[in-house]
């Protein structure tokens, strides 16, 4: 399991032998072979920068939305901001799930400004009533009839690529989307060596438990980079640190490929203070029970899979120093329905993101301190971090030699 | 004045036809099977009555939700306030006609004065 960390234990700090001797000429910023450097503090706070992260991750990439239960009927409508775009998405009356910008074809006035309700038969412009239909064709407007060369599907309301995974409503803003497949499928498979091992939890049929939403004063890889270590684990997450005991050596479940960590041997569940959970959900294998495992899909979904649930959060960037997290608890319907106490359950975790994103409200003042400039580092249990600070250099093109 | 609209088989139930004269009228099916022709416009704003939801014997404006009886053409609720016409419909050898009302139309202010000659 060891042979997927780089250089955990191969090199020790102080040890000569690990100066090259080029090291000797390079200036005072040459670090330590444990450590690496983090991404600059104007990564975490200047705007222009979270402006980017707008244009060429969120606004590119498939970014998920909703819970598609959120939308059951046609005509339930959800409107969110994905970069810096308005998307307003809908259930047609055939039930596919439609997005559009939320934009009025006429004179740019936002059609929906609710962040979610429903509609009877179409969204109406406040402005000047151009009326859309749930498939986005203009249906009506003032003096319409007599502009009959107005075409009521190229004036329509424009649309954005859809789809529907593991029961939430992801879109892309992109002309060409990426490929669905490889970028957020392929994210899961990454990190648990199939796509088998998610389906056994059968998320698209969970029913949501509880759903808790959290206003974070902070930058959204800040969010990112907490879930994917565990180096503070031992420090801040006293209680899950109990119920998962290897997580106070540090190495975080996304540190390996397929390793879920091990429930502590007096731990009946995954809750609060190691009781009982809800009912096992039954595609769950032997091997996946009692563990608990993390995958980080970019740019921002995170998902904790344990036998009996699902957490399933969305990061919601709002500016370079906000995020808002959306977080469902998911359990079996049976069990929602039957309205059995799930508040052990759900507590666990809720304490685990306060507790997180304390920790990332707390981080957020120090990126605009000149000490940080030129940021910080990380240790080897947090190097995977680097790939990630890699990946959004590449996505930023400001990648460094 | 009796104009034909179209053939009763290009008309299915839930669908409205629009006969294109000044002012227009609009023949609706019903879901029931029944065949109303009103005056096309609403008479609040120009809005094609056509382009509306209907629901039993009601139309809704799709711009701003007031309902014209398909039957007695009476508005249900502001911010129209008047009724639109009535026409009487022939069905003939499975053509349908509209037999025009020879009443003044209600149309809403712009309209009713470009019909005057006032608005060009």
């Amino acid at each position: 399991m060891h042979n997927a960390v780089r250089s955990r234990s191969s090199r020790r700090v102080n040890d000569p032998s690990t100066t090259f001797p080029e090291e000797c000429t390079v200036t005072s910023t040459s670090l330590p072979d444990s450590l690496i450097a983090t991404l600059p503090g104007s990564s975490y706070t200047d705007p222009g920068i979270f402006e980017q992260e707008q244009e060429r991750i969120f606004e590119s990439m498939w970014f998920c939305v909703a819970r598609a239960s959120d939308l059951a009927k046609p005509g339930a409508f959800r409107t969110v901001d994905v970069g810096r775009e308005s998307i307003l998405v809908t259930r047609a009356r055939d039930h596919s799930i439609r997005a559009y910008f939320n934009v009025c074809r006429h004179r740019g006035a936002r059609i929906c400004t609710e962040e979610s309700g429903e509609v009877k038969r179409a969204f109406q412009c406040p402005y000047h009533a151009w009326t859309y239909d749930l498939n986005g064709k203009l249906v009506a407007a003032p003096n319409l009839t007599k502009m009959p060369d107005v075409g009521r599907t190229e004036y329509g309301l424009v649309s954005v690529a859809t789809r529907e995974w593991l029961g939430y409503v992801w879109v892309c803003l992109a002309e060409n989307p990426p490929s669905f497949e490889e970028d957020v499928i392929g994210e899961v498979v990454g990190r648990l060596g199939d796509v088998e091992s998610i389906e056994h939890y059968d998320i698209d049929s969970l029913s949501v438990g509880k759903r808790i939403v959290y206003d974070v004063k902070a930058n959204w890889k800040l969010i990112i980079e907490n879930f994917m270590e565990c180096y503070h684990c031992a420090t801040i997450h006293p209680e899950l640190t109990e119920v998962l005991p290897e997580f106070a050596d540090g190495y975080a479940a996304q540190y390996y490929v397929g390793h879920g960590a091990e429930f502590g041997e007096e731990v009946r569940g995954f809750t609060v203070d190691g009781s009982e959970g809800l009912d096992r959900i039954p595609g769950v294998a032997e091997d996946q029970d009692r563990r608990y495992y993390a995958i980080t899909v970019r740019p921002q979904v995170f998902i904790n899979l344990v036998p009996d649930h699902v957490i399933f959060h969305r990061m919601y960037p709002v500016a370079a120093d906000r995020t808002i997290v959306e977080c469902d608890w998911l359990y079996l319907p049976h069990v929602v329905e039957s309205g059995k106490d799930v508040s052990r359950s759900v507590e666990l975790f809720h304490r685990v993101n306060q507790q997180d994103f304390d920790a990332c409200e707390r981080t957020q003042p120090g990126m605009s301190s000149r000490m940080y400039a030129k940021g910080g580092v990380l240790v080897p249990s947090e190097h995977h971090i680097g790939a990630f600070h890699d990946w959004v250099h590449e996505r930023l093109g400001t990648h460094q030699q | 004045m009796m104009i034909p609209a179209c053939p009763l088989a290009d008309l299915p139930r839930g669908e409205a036809f629009r006969l294109e004269i000044d002012p227009p009228v609009t023949v609706f099916h019903t879901e029931d099977g029944e065949l109303f022709a009103i005056d096309d416009t609403c008479t609040h704003q120009d809005a094609s009555l056509a382009d509306g939801w209907v629901e039993d014997c009601w139309v809704e404006c799709p711009l701003h939700a007031s309902k014209f009886n398909l039957k007695t053409g009476e508005v249900d609720a502001p911010p129209a306030k008047l009724p639109v016409r009535t026409h009487e419909v022939v069905v003939q050898d499975g053509m349908v006609y509209v037999r025009l009302s020879t009443t003044a139309p209600n149309l809403p202010h712009c309209v009713a004065r470009k019909l005057a000659g006032t608005l060009t």
